[in-house]
This record gives C-alpha cells, structure tokens and sequence, in this order.
C-alpha cells in the first residue's frame, strides 16, 4: 500500500461509507478526491457507480470530481486540465491542489520520457499552460524553431538513486555470509 | 403457541446455563420450524435472551427471522442491526457447535439484503463474521462467497480484498463441520450439495472482482481455478467462469492461456456452449483488429446477454496494444501514420495517443518525435542495478521461500495421515499380493 499524508483521512473515510445507510454527498465528494489523488482510477470509478442517481444530479462539485475521473481515465490531459479549473469547496480544495501539481508533474515526466520533439503549442493544449508558464516549469529544456513553429527539445531527468536502506543492508549481509558458508 | 416458545427460552437457558452446548446444538434445530411459525413474537423471545450466553438460542432466532422474511417482512434496519450486534458479541466457543447453522443465517441475510438492495451495509458484518468463525486465516468459509457477492452488488471492495490475497490453504466446508459433530441431520444434507457452490462462487465472483480493478492476472488465476475444479458435471458457474476465462486470457497472453489436463468437463460440456468466445479467440490469433470488431458486433447479443460486453470491448483495445508491441519488436523507427496504418488505427494521432499511453503504463519503451513524426522504439531501459530491484527480488524470493514451506507441511501432514498410510500400505500389499501368483504361474519348470 503506498503511504501518503491522505491515506488515515481514507480509511476513516471508508468506514464511515460502510456504516451509513446514504452517506452525504460530503464524504464522497472527498473519497473521491483522494482516490484521484492516490491515482485509484478503478475505485473512483466505482464509487462513481454506486453514487445515487439524485446526488449525482443534485451535487455539482460531484459531477465535477466525476468528469476530472473520466478524463483520468481515457488519460486526456487537457481535458482534465481544463476540468480542474473550478471553484472547489474548502473541504476539497486541499486535495485538488495537491492533485494539480502533482499531475502536471506526471506530465512532465512522461513527456520527458516519451518525446524527442513535441511541439509547444500540443504541449500546452494538453497542459493547459499559457506559453510563459510552460516556459517557467520546464526552463532546462531546449528550444528550437521549427517554421513558425516553437519546437521543444524535452530533457529527461535524471532518476536519483535512493540509497540502500539499513534494512536492505542487512538483507545483503546475511545473503553474503549464506554464500560463504 | 407461547408456552411452546417459553419451553424454547427455558431450554436455551437451562442447557447454556450447564455448559451443555452440544446437547443444545443437537436439539435446536428441531425447533426451527416453530420459531418460523411463531415469527410475529420472535422480538419478545429475543429479549429474554443474552447474546453473550445464550449465543445458540439467538441464533436460531435470527434464523427463524431470515427465513420468514418473506412473510414477516420485517424492517431491513432492524435486521441488520440485529446481525451487527450478533457478530460482534455472540461467543466463539457456543458459535462451533453450530457452524452450519451460522453459514445458513449468513446466506439468508445475504439474500435479504440483496433483495432489499443495501448490500453495502452487509459488508462490515460478514467481514467480521468470518474473522469470527473461521479457524486460520488462510481457510476459506462458504461466507466468503457471499461476502464477495455483496461486495461486487454494491460495488465497495475495499474490505473484500485483503481476503482474495490470501491464499486458501484450507477449507471450511457444512459437510466436514456435519461429520465433525456427528451430525445426521436432515436438513443440512441440503446444504452439504451447496458446498461446491459456495466454493465455486466464491473463485468466480473473486474473479470479477479482479477483472473490474483490472488486476487480469490475478483474475485469470480465479476464473482457473473455478474451471480447472475436478467435477462430473458442468456447473453453470463453471460455464459462465469458463466464458470470462477466456477473454480475460485474451487480454493477459494473447491466446487460450494452458489449462491442465485433468479437467475433462471443459472440453466435453463447456466448449459446445461456449461457441462465440472460441469464433473470438480465433479472430483474436490472426491479429486484425479490423475482423475482431466485426465479429464483437456480430456477436454483440450474445455477449449483452451474458454481460460480458464491456469485457469485450477490453479485448478490442488490448489487439490493438498487442500490435503495437509486435512491432516494437520488428522495427527501430517507424512513422506515426505507418503504425496506424499497420495496427488498423483511423488516424496517427490516434496511434499517437495509444503509445503515449504505453509508454505512461510502462507496456513500451519507445519516444516519440514529433518534429518528423517518427516514433523510436527502445528497449527495456532496466539494468537491474537499483536497490528497488533488489527489494523487488528479495520480497519475491521470500513469497517463493513461503510457499515452499507451506507446501512441505502440508505433504508432512499429508504423510503422516492415517487413511492415507493405511491407503498406501494396502496398496502396496495389494501389489504384493497381486504379484506373487504371477511369478509362480509365470514360472513354467514349475
């Protein structure tokens, strides 16, 4: 299970959905936030689906979060980009903050990773990101002139070995010291 | 009718207050019928009863009360807090002298609440009853399959899988509990037929489970273990497990993934019946995406009906995945629009996002340029040299350390059974005896 600053917030979560017989639209307005959040597509999906049909009518932030899950899932940035844009309620706005940076982050990455060339303009359709903006977040990639075109050379980052733990360590020792004997 | 009922409560109480459980569990059942019968006053027998103490008297009343629920139709809240409150504090030790019982008021609540719709309020309360009655956590109980059946009604399955992760090592079944006791009663003849179906159940809506979180390996495993269960006859869970196997293997291998040898039902009964999936599989070996669509829409009532549509649309996506892989391995660059061309796709952009989506879910390893639209298949770029490989090795060859552990004790207590010594000793001594005549009639100077 990955650990997260939501995953006690979660679980609380989703015993109290267990326990009550219609749930408010509060508690799952934030399950799914943080279900998007953890990038639990399929949860999200299926709390979508056990939502009542009057809530999901009724509750607009909860069409909202629902059409940010869609979006997560046929994996269209742009839309979900566009999609966040939206004026969230407190409780919420925490979690979708968080989600924002850190799927513009993801982006980045997996454009680092999957692109030689990309064009700015694709790029800050699919970022949603004014020209000076993508500038600032992605300040070490090269550009080019392609035309008329602004053309961008992505740079992959390098990935930081994370250090062996103690743990790990001690794993290694006692393996070393079995092929000894 | 209430005399009748106060000779019930006195019996419960005289019997639990001499500690004769076994006694009680023996006679109890005879008074079902009456329970049954006198469904309006069952509340009054309750509060005369302890949870605690008399835990075989309350269960039989709720039994009572499930079982005229239709008739009695009784508040759902009611019922469910009444099931709630019995889990949570009836007491183990009464509860194993009814065991059969128990999984009997498990199914019937099930259903209730099936039929009443509120399946997600069930979930905590079978939960807790299988940490309860179950006697290792590895054993499988017939609850299990209704725990799963709730689970997949209401669509939660946060409880459910941490108990489809475990591997069953052992199970609970109302016949073993039956001989257990020396039980020869009637009624639960009926339900020993059940075990099977509780046991199939179980693998099979396990599977959905997974193939609704898309986790298709360990779904194929399920559906397998389902199919692959040694049986005379085909049951229509089987068949209908059978049908979900074979596409979730689609979409895990490409083809028909090995099924073992020993189960001669699939071949006999279920593959006449499961015609359209085989025409699929077929159209899916010669990879043309263009001829699997037509054959889903030609085949698209039968597989509504069975609802299997939606995993049908998941096969169509993972041809088009499978293509693309297949050419990573032929080519080094090839252009956006040649790739759409080659796996079906209408357009490059499409096939753009396809492998944009690869890449993202680590099935390729390729970049792509859009500059000269090309797109630059790679290989895997792992070296294995990073302590998050090492972990990864390390916790798989603790898994494998485990199982072979378990495998050890159970051939130990295989071993050390005695029908099964006494099996293989007179197998032998058969063998023995058997031989001895021929040597001597084989011997022709004799």
């Amino acid at each position: 299970m990955q650990q997260d600053k939501y995953s006690d917030t979660l679980s609380k979560l989703e015993n109290e959905e267990l326990e009550n017989i219609s749930p408010g639209a509060e508690i799952y307005q934030q399950l799914m936030a943080i279900y998007l959040y953890q990038n639990k597509l399929a949860n999200a999906k299926l709390l979508w689906m056990r939502i009542s049909n009057n809530l999901k009518e009724q509750n607009k932030e909860l069409a909202q979060l629902n059409l940010l899950n869609l979006a997560l899932q046929h994996n269209s940035y742009a839309d979900f980009f566009k999609h966040i844009k939206y004026d969230w309620s407190e409780t919420n706005k925490l979690i979708i903050d968080d989600l924002l940076v850190k799927q513009r982050e993801e982006l980045l990455n997996l454009t680092a990773t999957a692109y030689v060339s990309i064009y700015e303009e694709n790029l800050m359709e699919m970022a949603q990101l004014t020209s000076d903006e993508l500038k600032n977040a992605c300040l070490d990639w090269t550009r080019e002139q392609d035309g008329d075109k602004q053309i961008l050379l992505p740079k992959v980052k390098e990935i930081t070995p994370r250090i062996a733990s103690d743990d790990q360590l001690l794993k290694l020792t006692e393996f070393v010291s079995f092929l000894e004997n | 009718m209430g005399s009748a009922l106060e000779n019930y409560v006195n019996q419960v109480r005289t019997l639990s207050a001499a500690g004769s459980y076994r006694e009680l569990a023996d006679e109890l059942p005879e008074s079902l019928s009456l329970l049954v019968r006198n469904w309006s006053i069952l509340d009054n027998v309750l509060e005369t009863l302890d949870m605690q103490q008399h835990t075989l008297g309350v269960l039989y009343v709720l039994l009572g009360k499930l079982h005229s629920a239709a008739t009695a139709n009784p508040e759902p809240v009611q019922i469910i807090q009444l099931m709630r409150e019995f889990v949570q504090r009836s007491n183990v030790e009464q509860l194993r002298f009814a065991v059969c019982p128990f999984y009997e008021t498990c199914h019937l609540f099930t259903d209730f609440l099936v039929q009443k719709n509120l399946s997600i309020l069930g979930i905590k309360v079978l939960s807790r009853a299988i940490e309860q009655i179950r006697q290792m956590d590895t054993q499988l109980t017939p609850i299990h399959a209704d725990l799963c059946q709730l689970s997949l009604k209401a669509k939660n399955f946060n409880l459910i899988l941490p108990y489809l992760d475990t591997d069953i090592t052992d199970i609970s079944t109302v016949a073993a509990e039956c001989k257990n006791q020396q039980q020869q009663q009637p009624q639960h003849t009926l339900d020993a037929n059940n075990d099977a179906k509780y046991f199939l159940l179980y693998y099979y809506y396990g599977g959905m489970i997974f193939t609704a979180i898309k986790n298709y390996e360990r779904a194929l495993y399920f559906f397998e273990v389902c199919i692959t269960t040694p049986a005379m006859a085909m049951s229509h869970i089987m068949l209908e497990a059978y049908k979900k196997f074979l596409m979730v293997s689609l979409i895990v291998e490409g083809k028909i993934s090995y099924i073992p040898k020993n189960a001669q039902v699939i071949g006999r009964f279920m593959k006449p019946l499961a015609n359209y999936y085989h025409d699929l599989v077929n159209v899916y070996e010669n990879s043309s995406s263009e001829e699997l669509r037509i054959i889903i829409l030609k085949y698209s009532e039968a597989f509504t009906r069975d609802n299997n549509m939606g995993l049908a649309k998941q096969v169509a996506t993972s041809l088009y995945k499978r293509n693309i892989q297949r050419l990573t391995k032929t080519f080094l660059t090839l252009s956006l629009s040649d790739v759409a061309s080659r796996v079906q796709l209408p357009s490059a952009v499409e096939a753009e996002r396809y492998i944009l989506n690869m890449i993202k879910s680590g099935e390729i390893f390729a970049s792509i340029n859009q500059k000269d639209g090309m797109v630059l298949f790679k290989d895997d770029p792992e070296q294995y040299n990073l302590p998050d490989m090492f972990l990864n090795v390390q916790t798989n060859i603790t898994q494998v350390l485990d199982l072979v552990k378990q495998i050890n004790k159970m051939e130990e207590e295989i071993i050390l059974n005695p029908m099964y010594v006494k099996k293989a000793l007179g197998s032998q001594d058969e063998d023995l005896a058997s031989q001895h005549p021929k040597t001597y009639s084989g011997d022709p100077t004799d």
